[in-house]
């Protein structure tokens, strides 16, 4: 750790970051748009500059330094002194953020970047009202660059961010920029769009309005919208992300940073592959069959139903016939609670975990640069295997695999399973459902309808995770938290509330409550993995 | 004053002088021969240091004390000889390499030995059609001479040398854009530190030297030190190449000891020899556009790299003169100035970019007669918020833009104000009314006040 001081008062600080870093960290909002910590320096938007105390070339005492400097290019150094509170540090500051303004269209009011908008932003807290500009502006065109984004070249501040991400982060450097001075414009190669797969990202680190999400566009202002902080349920990865919503609308999803696991990063199919939360089809109230008869109870009968359905197999076919399948898209709590309340009725019962989707291999990202990795999508599609495996292994007893499962159901060894779908999408293979038709009763929690739940004698409907609470465990053990972001949707109930209901326990579900009980038995659960949240412009 | 020998032109218009054979008959590689041979890299580096020897690129950096900031241990060194000469009004780099290109590949092999060079570039504006193919004539020849390659001279050195084009941008004569563009990057000036002696090209220990600063070698070797050192002034030593255009009688390149008045350069009968068609003097931008202008009555001023500080110029530049004549329009010559630096800016830093381009469309206004006073002040405000020496930028570009451009609102001011005054005023308004209904006339408010900068809160 190294001591420094800032405008008179001292912090402290890692050794070696830039002067501007650890500024942001320790709460100072000093303005600047060509520093990400996640990609190179080029100290080119010289908004952060600042004044460094150094010795006087000639007299030798320490004096401020005749020249501003970047403080995204300095390092830290124990016993440095610097300020950014002198005339000159803001003289260049609201002459930048004036130069900003020239030739920018002044759309706020269009922009979908309006209200998140660094430009906004610094130009309120450290510009001026007026413009001494009376000339006509440059204009500069819109593009189409990308399959998923959209650039406004006349709200670019050339901060280079994005050309940066392509190079360095994605490797594949589809962005460029082309012209010189004030013609400067970011473009892409003719015929070769910007078409990697963590696009999405550029958006995301485009301090303004420039590069646009053709998902996200003209459908919120951003200040209606509220922020849950969750987890990408797309891969084993486990990206930690913000679900932005309104209403208990799902707008967008946006990386929240977390060191080691996605820095600030996500990729363009988890962060697009939330539509599913709001499909017409999802399944929503509670069935109940018997034989050709169908009910729709209310939630309050879910207790006792299950509970006298699987009281009577246990009796009349014995405890070894009840099975219940986990989902690698449960949250752990849930699927403690399930396995706790199987267990229960049945401590014989066999428990299985659900088919673990892949697809092709793990894509590591910068592109063809062999294991200096900076971001890898992962080709096991669920959040939460590991999560499962570790409740199964806790529970003990009878454990089988998918197949196994799927197999013995075949040659009718069971007769009561609680099976827990909750994947996006189609998931019941011809196999698994012929071999369930010999399981005389199946209750199916799942969001869609499938042979699955045709077949299953009381159907409850699932929620997305968005609706839920609980934590994953990454591909790396990281136990990581998520918030519920939306109320279920109608019909629904959270899936932990009538499994903590199911379960014995009185009140409402509450992960962390749910987790503490875990802790007690699996320690694991008491130490989660939340990254750190930063201040405002701090990345 | 006795008639000046020239020593960087010496060879001007002898008859073959591009040729090998006739710049080794009048005595050329001796002087390379001899430093391989007989001397080591540093007691090469102490005689170039002792010389005085200053680049001619602009700056004026001692070249010997560049060379000695390379680290010791190295494995490569790369050379980049910086022919991109894109400063406006500027040629000498361009005759020396015409008429003498081996002259500048013998400083070239003084130089690498001195700095343990192992691949030299010589990088030139894409505009030299015919000096590129001049100078690749001379490589060739002196590779089959044995004079780059491998065992030069007979000796266990080796270096290899190259011509590399440029693309034709300004920004690339910076040395690190010069060093980005030879990557095959663009052309934009890299941050400071590393300099290029510690990471420069592909990452390895660089220097950038000037044409003309690398054909005052052979000389000093050949003649000696002390003989370099009694030419010019005492922090200016050894001869330049002046060149000089605009209407004078004899706009051309010449060569002088440093240290020659303004004066001289336009109205000696050696140099520029007076004014065309009895025009008078406006003024003298005298040493490559971006060091700034001086006036008439500024003429006195000595061309070497300290006298024209004391005239409020950048420096010494590239002693590539152009004359004003009175018969210009003040107000034409900052919007020609101010267009081209808006269009080389690279675009990188805020301030460049949007300063650059800012001021030229303020100066094309008040050259189309639609100026107000208050533009003037606005230019030399911008002029006063870029650059580098202020620390507000990568590269010197706006340093440069902003001498010429200051220096000429300020020393002109009354020139340019009777303008203005003689407008019609209201051509003026309807002119700015059209550019900007909104702004134009509303009253400027105050600043914000302190409590809103960037402390914690
Ligand atoms: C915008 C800009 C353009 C420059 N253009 C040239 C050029 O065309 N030729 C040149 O020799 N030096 C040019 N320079 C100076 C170089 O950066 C560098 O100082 C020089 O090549 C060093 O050589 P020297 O030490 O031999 O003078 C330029 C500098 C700036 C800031
Ligand atoms: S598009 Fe955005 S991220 Fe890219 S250079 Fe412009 S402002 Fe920066
Ligand atoms: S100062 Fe101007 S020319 Fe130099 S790097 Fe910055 S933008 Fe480019
Ligand atoms: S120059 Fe430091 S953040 Fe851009």
């Amino acid at each position: 750790m190294a001591k420094i001081i800032v405008d008179g008062r001292e912090i402290e600080c890692r050794e070696r970051i830039p002067v501007l870093y650890a500024a942001l960290e320790a709460g100072w909002d000093i303005p600047h748009y060509c520093y990400h910590p996640g990609l190179d320096v080029v100290a080119s938007c010289r908004l952060c500059l600042m004044e460094m105390k150094m010795p006087h070339p000639k007299t030798k005492e320490m004096d401020w330094s005749p020249k501003l400097l970047p403080s995204c290019q300095t390092p830290v150094k124990d016993g440095m002194e610097v300020r950014f509170n002198s005339d000159r540090v803001r003289d260049n500051r609201r002459d930048c953020m004036e130069y900003y303004l020239l030739n920018h269209p002044l759309d706020c009011p269009v922009c979908d970047q309006a209200g998140e908008c660094w430009l906004q932003d610094y130009s309120r807290k450290f510009g001026e009202a007026t413009s001494q500009m009376v000339e006509a502006k440059n204009v500069n065109p819109k593009k189409d660059v990308g399959s998923k984004t959209l650039l406004y070249q006349d709200r670019c501040v050339m901060c280079s961010r994005c050309v940066r991400f392509c190079d360095e982060i994605a490797g594949t450097g589809e962005l460029g920029i082309v012209n010189r001075g004030s013609k400067s414009e970011i473009d892409v190669f003719p015929g070769v769009p910007l078409e990697n797969e963590l696009q999405g990202n550029v958006v995301d680190i485009c301090p303004v309005g420039a590069l646009l999400d053709k998902d996200f566009l003209m459908d919120q202002r951003v200040w209606f919208l509220k922020s849950s902080d969750s987890v990408c349920p797309g891969c084993s990865t486990g990206c930690a992300i913000h679900v932005d919503h309104n209403r208990d609308q799902v707008w967008r999803l946006k990386p929240r940073f977390n060191p080691g696991v996605n820095d600030w990063w996500m990729c363009d199919e988890g962060r697009f592959g939330w539509k599913y939360i709001h499909d017409e089809r999802r399944l929503d109230r509670l069935v109940v069959r018997r034989g050709a008869e169908i009910e729709y109870p209310d939630w309050s009968a879910l207790d006792e139903i299950a509970r006298i359905r699987f009281g009577t197999v246990v009796k009349d076919d014995g405890e070894e016939k009840v099975a219940g399948v986990l989902s690698p898209f449960m949250a752990c709590e849930e699927a403690w609670l399930l396995a706790r309340f199987i267990r229960e009725i049945a401590p014989k019962a066999t428990l299985v975990m659900g088919p673990v989707p892949t697809e092709g291999e793990d894509k590591l990202f910068p592109q063809n640069n062999g294991d200096s990795a900076k971001f890898t999508i992962r080709s096991e599609k669920c959040p939460n295997r590991r999560g499962i495996e570790m409740i199964l292994k806790n529970a003990g007893g009878p454990s089988v695999s998918f197949e196994d499962f799927v197999k013995k159901a075949g040659q009718s060894e069971f007769a009561a399973a609680w099976v827990v779908g909750g994947y996006p999408g189609e998931w019941v293979t011809k196999e698994f459902a012929s071999s369930l038709a010999k399981v005389k009763m199946v209750f199916a929690q799942d969001l869609f309808s499938s042979p699955l739940t045709e077949a299953a004698e009381v159907v409850i409907p699932s929620c997305s995770w968005a609706e839920r609470s609980g934590c994953f465990v990454n591909h790396e053990g990281k136990i990581q938290p998520f918030e519920a972001a939306i109320a279920p949707l109608e019909g629904c109930q959270r899936d932990g509330n009538y499994l903590f209901a199911l379960s014995g326990e009185s009140g409402l579900y509450n992960a962390s409550r749910v987790r503490a009980m875990m802790a007690e038995v699996m320690p694991e659960f008491g130490k989660l993995h939340v990254p750190p949240s930063l201040p405002k412009h701090a990345h | 004053m006795a008639k000046f020998e020239p020593v960087l032109l010496k060879n001007l218009g002898v008859e073959g002088s591009r040729t090998l054979k006739v710049y080794r008959s009048r005595g050329g590689y001796a002087a390379a021969e001899k430093v391989i041979k007989e001397m080591t890299p540093d007691t090469v580096i102490e005689s170039v240091k002792a010389s005085g020897l200053r680049g001619r690129g602009g700056a004026g950096f001692p070249a010997g004390m560049k060379w000695s900031f390379l680290p010791p241990e190295r494995k490569v060194t790369y050379f980049c000889i910086n022919a991109d000469e894109s400063e406006p009004g500027t040629y000498c780099n361009r005759v020396l390499m015409e008429n003498d290109p081996h002259q500048l590949l013998e400083g070239i092999l003084i130089a690498g030995f001195a700095t343990k060079t192992t691949v030299a570039y010589i990088y030139m504006r894409v505009e030299f059609h015919e000096q590129f193919h001049i100078m690749q004539t001379a490589l060739d020849e002196a590779y089959k001479a044995g004079l780059f390659g491998k065992k030069i001279f007979g000796t266990d050195l080796s270096m290899e040398c190259y011509i590399h084009r440029g693309a034709g941008a300004y920004v690339c004569g910076e040395e690190t854009g010069l060093i980005e563009s030879l990557e095959g990057k663009r052309g934009w000036p890299r941050i400071k530190p590393p300099f290029p002696a510690i990471e420069g090209v592909f990452q390895k220990p660089t220097v950038v030297n000037n044409v003309e600063t690398l054909c005052c070698l052979p000389h000093i070797f050949e003649r000696g030190v002390d003989w370099f050192k009694s030419i010019g002034t005492e922090n200016s030593t050894g001869p330049k190449l002046y060149t000089i255009s605009g209407p004078v009688k004899r706009p051309s390149c010449f060569e002088a000891p440093l240290g020659i008045t303004c004066r001289d350069l336009i109205f000696g009968d050696d140099f520029g020899q007076g004014m065309l068609d009895g025009r008078k003097v406006k003024g003298c931008i005298p040493g490559g556009l971006s060091v700034g202008v001086l006036t008439e009555a500024e003429l006195d001023c000595k061309l070497d790299f300290d006298d024209v500080r004391n005239y409020g110029l950048l420096g010494l530049g590239t002693a590539g003169a152009i004359v004003i004549p009175d018969d210009a329009d003040i107000r034409q010559v900052l919007a020609n100035i101010a267009r081209f630096y808006s269009s080389e800016s690279c675009g990188q830093c805020t301030q460049c970019r949007e300063g650059t381009n800012w001021m030229y469309k303020i100066a094309l206004r008040i050259a189309l007669g639609a100026g107000r006073i208050s533009d003037l002040d606005l230019i030399e405000n911008i002029t006063n918020n870029m650059g580098m020496m202020p620390g507000l930028s990568i590269c010197g570009l706006p340093d440069g833009a902003a001498f010429p451009i200051r220096t000429i609102v300020q020393k002109f001011r009354g020139e340019f104000e009777d303008h203005i005054r003689r407008q019609d005023p209201g051509y003026t308004k309807t002119v700015l009314k059209r550019l900007n209904p909104a702004v134009y006339e509303l009253p400027v408010l105050g600043r914000r006040p302190e409590s809103l900068v960037g402390q914690p809160e």
